[in-house]
């Protein structure tokens, strides 16, 4: 039967036995590969990622922790990228959705500019904010900004008109109805909008730290990569998937938290 | 207007046309109701009720004519929804994001109070919330939803979401309360059941009339079922396009009107009426109103004083 249920203990199991596979066949690549050449470090065995973690973890020459410099840089650029995008994304979505003009005004020039591809338009965000913080901000903010307020702006006008009719005859104004019934219904859809959008983010972000960064993930990655030390490019993108499923993980119980009635189907 | 005048005024509906390009809905209709009234509005399917509700709801105004309620005591243009004015949908009428009490409490917080001070007075926020929350679980308690103040409505079934979208219409106190086809997805049992509540509400309404006060709830009820609608309304307003024009001097169908308003029988919220009884009022509507074979002219069956 499709879909048809398991218990708690086997999904646990069976989720565990996948990870230990990719683990297994990892171990396996590697150990193939180096009966062939004993230096490899294109697919570092175990020692060697060892390794690769004390080179990232431990003061260089510099007296500096790689793993602390990049993490304080890349996460400021895409905290502060995100933060500006959300509410940005947000207000033009609210805006688009509740007040007609400026619907029509906006309209063109976002639903355009969300489909412009922010890596390939790298080039700009160099040109007006040259290679600092601004640039990484911008280029985040401006990335995610379209296709928030689009899902907002989208969002708000699937709203049956009947509830927005209902709040008026129940003494509200015009403030009322968009800040205590609009944005009420549409926050999950707006947190599973913002879920969505960190993976481009970072995406943005690390293509143009490969560029011109001189600290960062994308900059550690792009040249350790050109050292073919892939025993600390591995583990770094491990540490950005886990970093995106913390922050998605984040999301969705804030969700839950905000939105309690969201997908309660029971009767 | 004076302080009598106000305790019975309900709703004016002067010279209401609407059409939507050539197609003519709604002609010259004209209706009053007063304060306390429970209004049944039936009619053929496509002759308008819904047009003349929205009309009334100030969501679309009518083309033509004047449709007047009380707004802060003075008669006003109802060509807005407003706090005056209340409605209950089939559906879509509770938010889901609030539970049944704070769907009740919601009008009472945004009549009463205003964003800032709710932002910026947080303990008389604080205090007005527990007033209002209090409020609303009495009201609950009296449509029978105690248990259930804490359910989200898409924890609730279907009539009890129906409930408690009556009571955050009629907590309020609206002049008027206009309710859509409130029972059309409920089954027979269910609907029967919401009936005997609308019934307790015009008990409500007869006691503060023989004391002398304002009757707090006047009621448009729209149902495509006849029983539903003599039973619930103590006024049977029938809606309809089939009525003689031609002898009113038009060549071609000016939209519907009223074609039938008269005093329906009124039954306690315990009475099971005996629905054999009102054969002939069923048969005279069904003539009058639903019948595109049978024009007349369209004062004849609008008689709200049969003694005469």
């Amino acid at each position: 039967m499709i879909r048809r249920p398991i218990t708690r203990s086997w999904t646990v199991v069976l989720g565990c036995l996948s990870v230990l596979l990719l683990l297994a066949g990892y171990t396996w690549v590697s150990h193939r590969q180096h009966q062939v050449n004993p230096d490899d470090t294109t697919i570092p065995n175990w020692s060697q990622l060892y390794e690769g973690v004390k080179k990232f973890t431990q003061p260089d020459r510099k007296e500096k922790r790689w793993i602390v410099e990049d993490s304080i840089a890349t996460g400021r650029r895409l905290f502060l990228g995100l933060g500006l995008g959300v509410v940005f994304g947000f207000a033009i979505g609210m805006m688009m959705g509740c007040i007609t003009p400026i619907e029509a005004f906006l309209q063109p020039p976002i639903s355009l500019l969300a489909k412009v591809p922010q890596t390939a338009a790298l080039a700009v965000y160099f040109v007006f904010f040259g290679t600092g913080m601004e640039m990484y901000v911008a280029m985040i903010a401006f990335g995610i900004i379209p296709a928030l307020a689009v899902t907002v702006h989208l969002a708000i006008k699937d709203l049956p008109s009947e509830i927005l009719d209902k709040a008026y005859t129940l003494g509200a104004s015009h403030f009322e109805v968009a800040a205590e019934v609009v944005l009420k219904q549409i926050l999950p859809k707006f947190i599973d909008a913002v879920r969505l959008s960190i993976g481009p983010a970072i995406v943005f972000l690390i293509a143009a730290e490969m560029v011109v960064g001189d600290v960062g993930f994308g900059y550690r990655i792009r040249l350790q990569f050109k050292l073919t030390n892939m025993n600390v490019v591995y583990p770094y993108l491990v540490m950005l998937a886990f970093f995106g499923f913390a922050l998605d993980y984040g999301l969705r119980f804030l969700r839950a938290k905000l939105c309690p009635w969201y997908q309660r189907d029971s009767k | 207007m004076t302080l009598s005048d106000q305790n019975n005024f309900g709703l004016q509906c002067e010279g209401v046309s609407h059409w939507f390009g050539e197609t003519k809905v709604l002609f010259d209709l004209n209706l009053n109701v007063d304060a306390g009234q429970f209004v049944a509005l039936i009619g053929p399917s496509g002759c308008g009720k819904s047009t003349l509700l929205r009309a009334i709801l100030g969501t679309h105004p009518p083309h033509r004519g004047k449709i007047l309620t009380l707004q802060n005591g003075r008669l006003a243009n109802a060509d807005r929804p407003g706090r005056d004015r209340g409605i209950v949908y089939q559906k879509y009428s509770l938010y889901p994001f609030l539970t049944a009490l704070d769907n009740v409490a919601l009008g009472l917080k945004f009549d009463q109070t205003t964003t800032a001070f709710r932002w910026l007075n947080w303990a008389g926020w604080g205090k007005k919330r527990r007033e209002f929350r209090d409020r609303a679980a009495a009201f609950l308690e009296k449509v029978g939803l105690g248990q259930a103040m804490h359910l989200y409505p898409s924890q609730m079934s279907g009539g009890m979401q129906q409930r408690v979208a009556i009571a955050q219409a009629l907590i309020m106190e609206p002049e008027i309360i206009l309710l859509d086809e409130p029972f059309g997805a409920l089954d027979e049992a269910t609907r029967e059941e919401l009936q005997e509540m609308l019934l307790q509400f015009y008990e409500e309404n007869k006691e503060a009339m023989a004391e002398g006060r304002k009757p707090p709830y006047t009621l448009i009820i729209v149902t495509h079922e006849l029983n539903e609608a003599i039973r619930v309304g103590d006024r049977l307003v029938g809606l309809s396009q089939y009525w003689d024009w031609k002898a009113d001097g038009h060549n071609r169908s000016p939209g519907a009107t009223v074609v039938y308003d008269k005093p329906a029988p009124v039954f306690g919220p315990d009475e099971r009426p005996d629905y054999e009884l009102f054969a002939d009022i069923r048969q005279d509507i069904r003539q009058v109103v639903y019948n595109p074979e049978v024009l007349q002219r369209r004062d004849e069956h609008v008689n709200l004083n049969p003694t005469s």
